[in-house]
């Protein structure tokens, strides 16, 4: 009797067992259409055994074992169950996750369908084969016309490339000092061996200019993109392109993590400090991590680059885990931009503009320069509000204002998305002179063209740039210089060099200072570093001006001295006081239901489960309602647990994960574990 | 210093801020007329909803009887119109007489002072001069 055991994208973490006359162990990790309840599913094949534990009767057969595309190597398969053991995620939902939809629908692309002879063939186990059919492999990528390398950037470039085996590099260099060309340079030799290079960067489709510098550099390499945003028969041909080896550079963001790559020979994340590397919902997975697992099981190095890293990656760089590579100068521009906070606290500001920056814009304009304001808040105004009564419009589903969006005349929610009419009078007393409160994109933007009148202003937000096409319009602009002033959000902060610009201006920064949560000064810093990095790039100086009513904050000090090493290390002075990230591990019990006290019971009943499993090394704490209590109409709590000890709260979690499947639900419940949460 | 007691604030559900039944409609009288100068003019402006608002302020200047006596008053009067009010008034200058009327209605949920809600216009001296 032959059986496969297969996992199915059901949510529950568990194998399901089939007969599959057929099969042989050669069919492990092949895709298998099989009768699931009522319907059909398709799953992978992840074990073809001859005994079950299952009865015999009950069992049924497989419809087919999809033999037309090329079995998922075991490489793929161990990251994907590391994946669901680390997150505490249902095996078959990972992999269903990893697979591009098409392929998870057992369907495939058009081009291969038509391919006959594909059937049974073992492309991946025979690297060999798959090389002879290659153009681009062994082909060396010349160096002539490339940019002088520094000196630090040679050392990083020599140090990864004669790295052997799993290395972990951390390339902290500060903005503009060229750590896209070190990547390149490492992937440019891993090609000449005839290997693969992932890199994973974190908004793919925000940076064309990164695409168009690989595509341009490597001009023979196949290169591959994929994103959530590339068509569903166009991701499925790029992962086959990956799986089978014809693919020699993956660029990708944190999804990509997955892809299959039987010659990956090096791993690069870019902006590795970027939140947009852990997914937030279903599977919420670190692609950051797991790329250090994955370089760790392939035995290949990875490098992980940030002008701002991670708290958790600088510790382990400068504790000796990660190879700390640095690359301290700038090799494009000169200087470093200069960064100096202007103090609000006894100015009076108009309309949120010190006279500082104003005087900086004038200045910008009679010399034909291109300034940037940033700030980060979409829409006119935050919130609608009626002065003589008091009413504010409040979405109706969350614990969050709806925002005024004054260029199409509706409210909406950033959170759950409702949106209105913006009111003709109060919805409470009847007045009809609403006012806006606050300030957004939106509304700077209509202030600076009061105040400057014949400057060209360009906003850019996910309203403004909310397509590509859009997006690049507005880039072009940019960059033919018919933009005076642009006025943006953090869309703008990431990885674009803009040679005309040489001031930015950021207000509002202070509101992210006392947030909550504890990594917010952290991100703060990043981002405010990356987006004062877009000025002066060329052979124009920068300047960045920061309006705060805390000058002497840490972080602006810090900031003023261009020093993140030393504002990391005053946070993780901070964290290891309070035993946070990374002195600690974390995992995070939410649920949400249609009211608060339902959420607490059921984390309360899960509280009380996991102090009977718990280690003493695992701390286990009280279920709280969350900081935004109310999302679409759920009301939030959750639990933290925490460990000094990884394993620890790993065996612990996994334990504590069956007793919580087992639970008692009140209807309308739902609950997830995070693993590594960003935000508590 | 005494402050002055403040009264209790306005009721904010929509329930308890209801009009006064029909019945008692003296309950609800709040009109105001007024014949005065235009002394400031604020810039047209429009609401998020698209509904023009303008602010001024009337100079009154007249002759009225208090304890059988005829006596001089002064008076300026902080004014506020919104839609075809508003965009009429945004066309008269500084120094027009003008007759307002309207309700009286606070500045705002914390500054209680009441401000001359304009609901019908009427330029005077346009009237007069005949043109």
């Amino acid at each position: 009797m032959k059986l496969v055991r297969v996992a199915l994208d059901v949510p529950l973490p568990r194998l399901f067992d089939y007969l599959a006359p057929d099969a042989n162990p050669c069919d492990i990790g092949l895709r298998t259409s099989v009768p699931f309840g009522s319907g059909n599913k398709v799953g992978i094949v992840l074990n073809v055994t001859e005994s079950t534990d299952q009865p015999v009767a009950k069992l049924k057969e497989v419809h087919a074992l999809l033999r037309d595309m090329p079995a998922l190597p075991s490489s793929f398969l161990a990251m994907c169950e590391f994946c669901a053991k680390y997150y505490q995620a249902p095996i078959g939902e990972v992999m269903a996750f990893a697979l591009p939809p098409m392929l998870r629908r057992g369907k495939l692309p058009k081009a291969r369908k038509t391919t006959p002879d594909l059937t049974r063939q073992n492309v991946v186990a025979t690297p060999a084969k798959v090389d002879g059919g290659r153009k681009t492999s062994g082909q060396s990528v010349p160096t002539v016309g490339l940019p002088p390398l520094l000196v630090a950037q040679a050392a990083a470039v020599d140090a990864i490339l004669n790295s052997r085996g799993f290395c972990a590099f951390l390339l902290h260099g500060v903005t503009g000092s060229g750590k896209t060309e070190v990547y390149l340079r490492a992937i440019a030799s891993v090609l000449e061996r005839g290997g693969q290079a992932l890199m994973l960067v974190p908004e793919i489709a925000l940076t064309p200019q990164l695409q168009a510098r690989v595509a341009a550099r490597f001009p023979y390499a196949h290169i591959v993109s994929a994103h959530s945003g590339v068509p569903d028969a166009a991701r499925a041909r790029g992962f086959l392109d990956g799986l089978e080896g014809y693919a020699d550079i993956v660029l990708g963001t944190r999804l990509s993590i997955f892809m299959p790559l039987p010659r990956l020979q090096l791993i690069v994340v870019d902006e590795e400090h970027d939140a947009s590397f852990k997914q937030q919902e279903g599977l919420r997975y670190s692609a950051r991590d797991l790329a250090i697992w994955r370089a760790h099981q392939l035995d290949i190095p990875v490098v992980l680059g940030s002008a701002t890293p991670a708290l958790e990656s600088f510790f382990h760089a400068h504790s000796g885990r990660y190879n700390l590579l640095e690359l301290p100068q700038r090799a494009v521009a000169e200087h470093l931009p200069q960064v100096r906070t202007v103090d609000t606290r006894r100015e009076k500001l108009q309309d949120g503009l010190s006279q500082a920056l104003i005087d900086a814009l004038t200045l910008r304009l009679e010399r034909g320069e291109q300034s940037l304001i940033f700030l980060n808040r979409r829409g006119y105004a935050p919130v609608l509000s009626c002065p003589p009564c008091g009413w504010v419009s409040r979405c109706h589903r969350c614990a969050a204002n709806l925002v005024v969006h004054l260029a199409d005349k509706r409210l909406r929610c950033h959170h759950c998305g409702f949106e209105a009419m913006i009111p003709r009078n109060c919805p409470s007393c009847g007045n009809v002179d609403l006012q806006p409160f606050g300030r957004g994109t939106q509304r700077l933007e209509n202030i600076l063209a009061e105040r400057f009148p014949k400057a060209r202003i360009s906003r850019i937000d996910r309203d403004s740039a909310s397509t590509p096409k859009k997006w690049q319009a507005l880039l072009d602009a940019i960059h033919a210089g018919d933009v005076d002033i642009l006025v943006g959000t953090q869309m703008l902060a990431k990885g674009h060099d803009f040679p005309k610009l040489t001031l930015v201006g950021a207000i509002g920064a202070d509101a992210a200072l006392f947030a909550a949560d504890f990594r917010a000064p952290e991100r703060l810093f990043a981002q405010l570093m990356q987006v004062g990095g877009r000025s002066g790039r060329a052979d124009l100086p920068g300047q960045v001006l920061i309006q705060t009513d805390y000058p002497d904050h840490a972080l602006y000090q810090a900031l003023e001295d261009g020093d993140y090493g030393r504002f990391a290390r005053v946070l993780l002075a901070e964290r290891q006081i309070a035993g946070f990230p990374p002195y600690s591990f974390q995992a995070l019990l939410r649920a949400e239901a249609r009211t608060v006290e339902d959420s607490l019971a059921f984390l309360a009943i899960a509280r009380k489960a996991a102090l009977t499993i718990a280690d003493p090394r695992v701390t286990i704490y009280d279920p709280v309602p969350m900081k935004m209590q109310r999302l679409m109409t759920l009301e939030r709590a959750q639990l933290l647990v925490e460990s000094t000890n990884r394993p620890a709260l790993q065996a612990f979690l996994s334990k504590w994960m069956e007793t919580i499947y087992s639970q008692r639900k009140v209807g309308g419940l739902r609950w997830h574990l995070d693993v590594d949460p960003l935000e508590i | 210093m005494r402050k002055p007691a403040r009264r209790s604030p306005l009721p904010q559900s929509l329930e308890s801020a209801q009009v006064p039944e029909r019945s008692d409609q003296k309950l609800a009288i709040n009109q105001t007329q007024l014949v005065g100068h235009l002394l400031e003019r604020g810039a047209l402006r429009y609401t998020p909803a698209g509904i023009a608002v303008l602010e001024f302020v009337i100079g009154h200047v007249s002759q009225q009887i208090e304890a059988d006596t005829t006596r001089t008053v002064e008076c300026e009067m902080a004014c506020i119109a919104a839609g075809t009010p508003a965009k009429l008034l945004s066309k008269g200058k500084q120094g027009d007489s003008v007759l307002v009327s309207g309700f009286l209605a606070a500045r705002s949920l914390k500054r209680r002072t009441p401000v001359l809600h304009v609901t019908t216009i009427e330029f005077v001296e346009g009237i007069e001069n005949g043109i």
